[in-house]
């Protein structure tokens, strides 16, 4: 009698061990299916610091460059391959590389320091982020001239060189915004920097010790107001 | 045809006829482009009223040239005869003059009347003023009376501002802000080497192979600096060391950044030492001839509590107690609690051990305002002291200020309960010769010290104080702890009269207000950094009855009947003041450069001795006061001997505990200076960075569930804040750590500091206190 | 002291005939637009009188189809 109870207790206390198990790796896997939404992040203005001081090393090279007037850009072209200001332009050559070429394989080589194309008899422009790889995310090749569909979207307008002064002499405010274009000196400086907007100190690699942006693009910020109303305790 | 430079008014405003005309083409044709409009669209100016002066903001002290057209100031540029900046400016210096104008300008005295403030004329609010620090005189004594003026007064304003209490009232009742960012410094000086400020200059920046900054954000703090260190690092491959508590824009230029735990600055720079002690790297003939071993006591406390006092006593010690004293900052101990690695540790002694390589240290209010502020300037004096690098060119441990004129004026001119133009109060012979030179009754100067600014406004709180005068400073933004002094302020025990430029939460709090001219509507003089007076002439003149605030402080003085002690005239005050307060500082030691001077010349350094400069005291070389016959003379002590100082580590006064697990640092930004009364109203910098916040490491955030912008509260055990977050933005602050910035009056963060202090500078630790975070 | 600025839009074609025409008057200046066919014109004259007769002429310019005033200043002598 004992050891038939003992027998039937053991079966019972593995059966439900067994239900106890079995739900528990059933709400396990019930979670993991479950994906958390995070919510987005704010922009409130504060420019990121990644990349400010990255291209400084060559600081005095582009000091000491002779500017190459024969093959230097303009803002004229500047904005011709950008579908807006800020927009990632389109790639007005072929690819040298072929369609399948990404990165360091193909448009870093060019694209990463710059320097003069023979073929395209003008200077690689540099990109602001080569940590980005797959550049033809953003980045398409222009292979037709025609359209699809007349397309109605307007220009916006470009700010301007030259205007952004608050005071006469003044360091401008930066017209622009900055995600992922950081770095200042891999536009602002070098043959492939249009001439309107080449900076003539690079040496000088602190740029935002002077040149603050002018965020109004994005978010109006009012003049300063006291409001005296904070809600410390 | 169109040309870029700019002859008169009429270029320019022939080139807005042009920018309007562009504009309306612009929006006609879009993309329309004026080919090489690059510089030229907006003149240059060449042909403005070009006039010298230095920048109104950091303890820098850049040179400026502010250009200005019919009695207007409307441009500015780097004065490029100052061996300071060489021409360049930082953001908010290019753009200084622009605050001028703001709407909310103060232009007229405000008197409070049955609680609204009515406009009055300024001869009347200026007897108010009087009458009501006579009475206050009559009924509760002289020390019923004080005074709280400015690192950033000029020399003639603090000048007056001493000579007003301590000469003519007779009160020590006199403290200034720079109590709250220089006093460790000073106080650091004065014990190492007897004698206050710098001993080298920023010439250093071009000599040294290594810059290592203390705690220290130069790149936004002291960017002009930091822009010449960065120009050796590129041309001649010097090298920065960042070693700090938060990873900044500094950080990002620097060769190499370290990291360490709050407050255990103090076990690394002797772990430092340890290494060059027992790696053999000290000069020890330097040190034999030169230094001398002192301890003083130890666990001073921290000034939290009311009416605290503290006074070190030194004893001195022999190298074989300095060396055991060492023993417990090993590298390898000091690692496990400053979470900086033993590699890191040996790197930083070997670059200050190496004979060969030429360091700089600099720091400012992150070894400053720091509870052992005094200590950890000594020690920075020590690594240098041990190696005899100092006072050389490219060697030497440098101090920078945060203020236009913390040395020229607050340290110099002395607006310090303790000080006198020379010397400090407690001293029988500087009472005297301030006696002479005021022309008053040696006995009226009061031997003791009273009030430091903490407890200053401690004493108004009490109503201890029952009349105070703020000129040039915003202490209800400024102060720490501002829950307890913002209600003191607003006690009826307590007259307050605040002279400012624009209404600030101080002004809020007054009684009287009074208008006062702005910088450039003045002629004064500031001492910067490296021990270089500059003088500036008036520019423009200022809207309404803003006067300068020298002149008001005399004519109150006037009113309460002691015009005879100040014979100064109103258009000419500033020389006749600058050459009477000359005569205290006459002397190879501290010689100041005459006005003639200082009017043609880009500011002189002192000891200005035979027409000369002094740019490295101490030095036999270059200082014409050492007497000793050796390389080296620290003429400051009586023996001609720098102390080396054995200082321990001690604790902060509150650390993060269960309840309230974060360090809050506080500091600044590149945009704003200070509580942000002037550079808030400057349309481009506020634009830039329009409101504080609160910095997060992104793992922090995480785990909190914060993400970037939300609001969130930060609490102390004495009051809270709520900011919107930032995450990996501007500053990186390490793990456990939160950083905000305090220029934002509407986002008062000092509400939530500590007033914890150092007992030897009484300065404040703004930098260290617990708080928790939850969203708001 | 009158300074205006105008927009000229010449004749389709004409835009350089305009500008030569125009900078033959020493009271005005003149921004030609690189890719568009507008030309901006800086008026800078003594008094109003002149101002009026400098405008009857450039006005008879042929190659001239518009001009449009955009903005105006009056400085006092100083």
């Amino acid at each position: 009698m004992k050891k038939r109870l003992g027998i039937i207790s053991f079966f019972v206390i593995l059966f439900i061990t067994f239900i106890v198990i079995w739900n528990y790796s059933y709400k396990k896997g019930l979670e993991e299916a479950y994906i958390p939404i995070k919510e987005q992040s704010l922009d409130f203005g504060i420019p990121s610091e990644k990349g400010v001081f990255t291209r400084a090393e060559f600081a005095l090279d582009y000091l000491n460059m002779p500017v190459d007037e024969a093959h230097q850009r303009s803002l004229e072209t500047y904005y011709d391959n950008r579908a807006y200001p800020g927009a990632p332009p389109s790639i007005p050559h072929e690819l040298l590389k072929g369609e399948r070429g990404i990165g360091g394989k193909a448009c870093l080589q060019c694209h990463q320091n710059g320097g003069f194309v023979d073929k395209f008899d003008a200077y690689a422009p540099v990109t602001p982020h080569p940590e980005m790889i797959n550049c033809r995310q953003c980045h398409v090749a222009q292979n037709t001239q025609t359209l699809f569909a007349i397309s109605n979207a307007t220009k916006i307008q470009a700010p301007k060189a030259g205007v952004n002064n608050a005071l006469p002499g003044s360091p401008p405010m930066m017209p622009h915004g900055i995600q992922m274009r950081e770095n200042c000196l891999s536009c602002h400086a070098g043959p492939a920097a249009p001439k309107e907007i080449r900076v003539t100190h690079p040496e000088r690699v602190n740029c935002r010790q002077c040149h603050v942006p002018d965020i109004r693009e994005f978010a109006d910020v009012e003049i300063f107001r006291r409001t005296n109303n904070h809600q410390n305790e | 045809m169109y040309t870029s430079t700019l002859t008169d008014r009429r270029e320019f405003i022939k080139k807005m006829a042009i920018l309007s005309a562009m504009t309306a083409a612009a929006t006609m044709f879009p993309g329309i482009i004026f080919a090489e409009e690059q510089e030229s669209n907006i003149p240059e100016g060449a042909n403005l009223d070009w006039k010298k002066g230095p920048c109104r903001f950091c303890g820098v002290g850049c040179g400026i040239l502010v250009g200005t057209e019919n009695g207007k100031a409307v441009a500015v540029k780097g004065d490029p005869n100052s061996s300071v900046n060489k021409g360049l400016l930082c953001v908010k210096g290019y753009h200084q003059i622009m605050c001028i104008q703001a709407k909310d300008r103060l232009t007229h005295a405000l008197v409070k009347k049955n609680g609204a403030y009515v406009k009055t004329p300024l001869n009347e609010a200026l007897d108010i003023v009087a009458n009501k620090m006579k009475e206050t005189i009559q009924e509760h004594g002289k020390d019923a009376v004080a005074m709280y003026t400015s690192g950033q007064s000029t020399i003639p304003e603090g000048y007056v501002a001493s000579k007003f209490m301590k000469g003519a009232i007779g009160t020590n009742n006199l403290d200034c802000n720079a109590r709250l960012c220089m006093a460790s410094a000073v106080a650091g000086f004065l014990t190492s080497f007897g004698a206050d400020e710098p001993m080298g200059c920023y010439e250093d920046i071009d000599h040294a192979d290594y810059f290592i900054t203390w705690g220290n954000n130069m790149a936004e703090m002291h960017p002009v600096l930091f822009s010449r260190m960065l120009e050796q690092k590129n041309r001649r491959g010097a090298k920065i060391i960042d070693f700090a508590t938060r990873t900044t824009r500094s950080s990002t230029a620097s060769n190499r950044s370290i990291l360490f735990e709050p407050q255990t600055d103090l076990a690394v720079a002797n772990a430092i030492c340890y290494e060059i002690v027992h790696n053999g790297w000290m000069n020890k003939s330097f040190v034999e001839k030169h230094c001398n071993f002192s301890k003083g006591l130890t666990n001073m406390g921290y000034g939290l509590e009311d009416n605290y006092s503290f006074n070190d006593k030194p004893s001195t010690i022999d190298f074989e107690a300095y060396k055991k004293f060492l023993e417990e900052y090993t590298p390898e101990k000091v690692a496990k609690y400053s979470k900086v690695s033993v590699k890191d540790i040996k790197y930083l002694a070997a670059i200050y051990g190496d004979p060969n390589k030429k360091v700089v240290s600099y720091w400012c209010m992150g070894m400053n305002q720091h509870t052992r502020g005094t200590w950890m300037n000594n020690l920075v004096y020590n690594i240098h002291l041990l190696t005899g690098k100092i006072s050389q060119p490219g060697n030497g441990p440098f101090s920078l200020t945060g203020q236009p004129s913390a040395c020229g004026t607050a340290r110099e001119v002395g607006t310090f309960t303790h000080k006198l133009p020379k010397g400090v109060v407690t001293n029988e012979k500087h009472r005297r010769l301030a006696a002479k030179i005021w022309k008053v009754p040696y006995e009226r100067i009061p031997p003791k010290p009273t009030y430091h600014a903490t407890e200053m406004f401690r004493a108004v709180d009490r109503g201890d104080i029952k009349f105070i005068w703020t000129q040039v400073t915003n202490p209800l933004v400024s102060l720490p702890k501002t829950g307890r002094y913002r209600p003191g302020m607003e006690k009826d025990s307590c007259f307050v009269v605040v002279s400012d430029v624009f209404p600030t939460p101080t002004s809020d709090v007054a009684d009287v207000i009074l208008p006062a001219s702005w910088h450039i509507e003045k002629s004064g003089l500031y001492g910067n950094s490296e021990r270089r007076t500059q003088h500036w002439d008036k520019m423009v003149e200022g809207p309404g009855e803003t006067t300068p605030d020298a002149w008001m402080t005399i004519e109150v003085a006037k009113r309460m009947g002691f015009g005879d002690l100040f014979p100064y005239s109103e258009e000419n005050h500033v020389e006749e003041i600058y050459n009477e307060y000359r005569q205290f500082h006459e002397g190879p030691k501290h010689g100041m450069a005459p006005l003639e001077v200082l009017k043609k010349e880009s500011g002189a350094i002192w000891p200005y001795v035979d027409g000369k400069s002094t740019q490295w005291r101490f030095n036999a070389k270059y200082d014409p006061a050492c007497t000793n016959g050796e390389d080296f003379h620290f003429y400051g002590k009586p023996d001609g001997k720098a102390v080396i100082w054995e200082r321990p580590y001690e604790p902060a006064p509150e650390v993060p505990d269960a309840a309230y697990p974060f360090w809050l640092n506080t500091g600044r930004v590149i945009e704003h200076w200070h509580t942000g009364s002037m550079t808030r109203r400057i349309p481009v910098l506020h634009k830039a960075m329009p409101g504080a916040y609160v910095e997060f490491h992104p793992e922090d955030a995480e785990a909190l569930g914060i993400r970037n912008g939300e609001n969130i509260k930060v609490s102390s055990r004495r009051g809270s804040c709520v900011l919107p977050a930032s995450i990996n933005e501007r500053g990186l602050p390490t793990k456990g750590q939160v950083f905000v910035p305090f220029f934002d009056e509407n986002m008062l963060i000092n509400d939530v500091t500590l007033d914890a202090f150092c007992p030897i500078s009484k300065e404040p630790d703004y930098k260290k206190c617990a708080v928790k975070v939850e969203k708001a | 002291m009158p300074i205006k600025s105008y927009l000229a839009h010449p004749i389709t074609g004409m835009k350089n005939d305009l500008i030569v025409s125009l900078t033959q008057y020493e009271q005005c200046e003149v921004i030609p637009a690189e890719n568009n066919e507008v030309v901006i014109l800086i008026t800078d004259t003594q008094d109003d009188t002149e101002e009026h007769i400098l405008k009857e002429k450039i006005e008879a310019i042929p190659s001239l189809k518009l001009l449009a005033m955009v903005s105006g200043f009056n400085t006092t002598k100083n």
